[in-house]
C-alpha cells in the first residue's frame, strides 16, 4: 500500500478516547504529585494566594465604594439655590431648571416654609415671628439625572448665578466626589498590585513547575524517546501550574474573605457616625470563581514559561 | 514499513568531532543486521540519527522512502511509537515498577488500560518476568533490567527495532537467549538492528554484518 504523502507511512496510533484518556491520567499523577509535595504545594497556594488577594481586596472596595457613592442619601449631586429676600420668580426658576434635561427634580422652599422648617426643627420660631420680616430666603435644590456628569453641574449652577433675584449658589458635592476619588484611587491601585503581584504569582509557579520539571527530567527523556509527543510532555506541567494557581486563588478568596469578616464592624461604626449604612456586597460566587479563574490563567502562564525554558533542550541520548 | 536507508551520511557534534563519515547501507524490510565496530566507531550515533534524537550533517536517512530528518514536530511522536529501541544503559524509570516501565509506551499512545494490561503481561512474559513485574527495576539484575528494556521496546509491535548493546555485559549463555529474543521478533516481521562489539556472539550468528571504523563503512 503505497503511503499518502499527507499521513506518511505511520499512522497514527489512535485509540477511542484515547485523548480524554490521556488527559485524565495527566491530571491524576498532577494531583497525585501535589499531594506528595505538600510542604511546596501549600506554600505555593499561600504565596500565590496572599498575591492575588491585595488587588482583589482593592477592587472589592472599589465595587463597594462606588455603590456606596450610588446610593448616598439625597446622594447624586445636587446644588442649592439661595434667593434673595423678597425675590418672586423663585418658582419661575424652578420651572426653567426642570425642563433642563440633565436635571431631575428641583424642590423649592419658598420663604414660608423655611421659616416652618425652621420653626420645627430648633423651636427658636418665636424668635424669628418677632420681626417685622421673614429672614430666611427661599431656596432651590435642584438634583441630577444620574447620567449628569461634574460639567453639567457646573453649567447649570453659572447659569443660574447669572439669573436675577438669585444670591448663591451651593454646588453639594464634596463627598460624593471624596468617595469618588478614593473608588477611583482603590481601582487605579487594584490594577497596578494586580499587575505587580501577578507577574509575581506567575514567577513563583514557574519556579516551582521548573523544579518539578528538573525532578523528572528522566521520566520526560524516556517518554520523549517512547514517542511522547511535545504536547503531551508539557501538559502534566500546565496542570500542575493550573491546579497551583486555582488554588492560590481560593486562598486569596479565604484571605478577603477573613478580611472583610475583621473589617465589617469598624467600617459599618464609621459609616453609621455618617446615618449610612452599607451592606457589604461583591464577594459572591462570581468573585471567587474570578479569582480561581485569574489565579489558574497565570498560573497556566507560569507553567508555559518554566516548560518554554526547560523541554526545548531536552537532550535524550 | 521497516525498510532504512543510510545515503551518504556524516554526523559532525558541535564539538567538531566527526562521528559519522558518508556512511551508506541498507537494512532491508524484515531483515536483522548487527551494526559493530570498536568502541567510539559511531554505532550509537547511528541509531540515535535514526530515533530522530539528532540530525545528520549531511545526507538522508529513509524509513520507508521518507526522509525522518525532515519529520514535522507532529509526526515525529508517531514515527517514534513505530519504533522499538533497546539502550546501552537500558533507560529504565527507577521510581516506577517494572510494569509500569514497560507499560509506558502504551500509554503514551493513550491506549485502554485494560489492554495495557494485556499486552504489558505478554510481553514481560516473554522475557520471563511476568513474576518480577511489581519489583523497581533496580531490584533486578543488570541481564533481567536489560530484558525489562526489550519488553518496553517490543510492547507495541515495532515494525522497527533498534538495539544499542543488548548484551553488553551479560554472560555467554544469557546473551544467547537475548539474541533469541530479537530473533523471535525479526521472525514475525521486524526489521532488527544489533550493535554489538561482541565479536564471538556475532560470528555464533549468521546474520548480515554492518562494520564502521571511525566513522565509515568497512563491511
Ligand atoms: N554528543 C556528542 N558530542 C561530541 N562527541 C560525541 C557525542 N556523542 C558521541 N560523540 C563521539 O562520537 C564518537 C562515536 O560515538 P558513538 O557513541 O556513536 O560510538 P559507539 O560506536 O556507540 O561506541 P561504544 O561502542 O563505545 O558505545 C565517539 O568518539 C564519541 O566520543
Ligand atoms: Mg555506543
Amino acid at each position: 500500500m503505497p503511503d499518502s504523502p499527507k499521513q506518511g507511512p505511520w499512522p497514527r496510533t489512535s485509540h477511542r478516547w484515547g485523548w480524554w484518556r490521556g488527559h485524565w491520567r495527566v491530571a491524576r499523577d498532577a494531583l497525585s504529585f501535589i499531594s506528595r509535595h505538600t510542604g511546596t504545594s501549600l506554600l505555593v497556594w499561600l504565596l500565590v494566594g496572599i498575591a492575588l488577594a491585595l488587588p482583589a481586596s482593592l477592587m472589592l472596595l472599589q465595587t463597594n465604594l462606588s455603590r456606596l457613592g450610588a446610593d448616598w442619601g439625597g446622594g447624586r449631586p445636587s446644588v442649592s439655590v439661595y434667593m434673595e429676600l423678597g425675590a418672586l420668580n423663585a418658582a419661575e426658576l424652578a420651572a426653567q431648571l426642570e425642563r433642563r434635561a440633565e436635571v431631575q427634580a428641583v424642590a423649592l422652599t419658598s420663604q414660608d416654609e423655611a421659616l416652618a422648617e425652621f420653626t420645627a426643627y430648633t423651636g427658636l420660631g418665636d424668635a424669628l415671628t418677632g420681626l417685622e420680616r421673614n429672614p430666611l430666603p427661599a431656596s432651590l435644590r435642584v438634583t441630577f439625572a444620574a447620567n449628569a456628569g461634574a460639567d453639567a453641574l457646573e453649567a447649570v449652577a453659572a447659569s443660574v448665578r447669572a439669573a436675577e433675584g438669585v444670591a448663591d449658589v451651593v454646588v453639594e458635592r464634596t463627598w460624593l466626589e471624596r468617595i469618588n476619588a478614593i473608588s477611583r484611587l482603590a481601582s487605579a491601585l487594584g490594577w497596578v498590585f494586580g499587575a505587580l503581584f501577578g507577574v509575581g504569582a506567575v514567577l513563583v509557579t514557574a519556579t516551582t513547575v521548573r523544579f518539578a520539571i528538573d525532578s523528572q527530567l528522566d521520566e520526560l527523556k524516556v517518554m520523549k524517546l517512547v514517542g511522547a509527543s511535545e504536547a503531551q510532555l508539557r501538559r502534566p506541567f500546565l496542570y500542575f501550574g493550573a491546579l497551583y494557581g486555582a488554588g492560590g486563588g481560593l486562598v486569596a478568596a479565604m484571605l478577603v474573605s477573613l478580611g472583610l469578616i475583621i473589617l465589617e464592624a469598624p467600617l459599618l461604626d464609621l459609616l453609621g457616625s455618617f446615618d449610612q449604612t452599607l451592606v457589604l456586597g461583591g464577594f459572591d460566587v462570581a468573585f471567587v470563581a474570578a479569582l480561581v479563574g485569574l489565579g489558574s490563567a497565570l498560573g497556566m502562564a507560569g507553567a508555559v514559561l518554566a516548560v518554554r525554558q526547560r523541554l526545548a533542550a531536552l537532550d535524550v541520548m | 514499513m521497516g525498510r532504512i536507508e543510510f545515503l551518504n551520511v556524516y554526523k559532525r557534534y558541535p564539538s567538531g568531532f566527526e562521528a559519522l563519515r558518508d556512511l551508506s547501507v541498507v537494512f532491508e524490510e524484515g531483515s536483522m543486521t548487527f551494526l559493530t565496530g570498536h568502541s567510539g566507531a559511531g554505532k550509537t550515533t547511528c541509531l540515535k540519527l535514526l530515533l530522530c534524537l539528532d540530525n545528520p550533517t549531511h545526507g538522508q536517512i529513509l524509513v520507508n522512502g521518507v526522509n525522518v530528518s525532515r519529520l514535522s514536530a507532529r509526526r515525529l511522536p508517531h514515527y517514534r511509537q513505530n519504533l522499538g529501541a533497546v539502550f546501552q544503559d537500558h533507560k529504565l524509570l527507577a521510581a516506577r515498577s517494572v510494569f509500569d516501565n514497560v507499560a509506558l509506551p502504551l500509554r503514551v499512545s493513550h491506549m485502554r488500560e485494560r489492554e495495557v494490561r494485556r499486552r504489558v503481561s505478554a510481553a514481560l512474559n516473554r522475557v520471563g518476568l511476568l513474576e518480577r513485574e511489581s519489583l523497581p527495576p533496580m531490584q533486578l539484575s543488570t541481564g533481567e533490567q536489560q530484558r525489562v528494556g526489550i519488553a518496553r521496546a517490543v510492547v507495541s509491535r515495532p515494525k522497527i527495532l533498534l538495539a544499542d548493546e543488548p548484551t553488553g555485559n551479560l554472560d555467554p549463555e544469557l546473551s544467547q537467549d537475548i539474541m533469541a529474543l530479537f530473533q523471535g521478533f525479526n521472525e514475525v516481521g521486524a526489521t532488527v538492528i544489533v550493535a554489538s562489539h561482541d565479536r564471538a556472539l556475532i560470528e555464533s550468528l549468521d546474520n548480515p554484518v554492518v562494520e564502521l571504523s571511525h566513522g565509515m563503512r568497512v563491511r
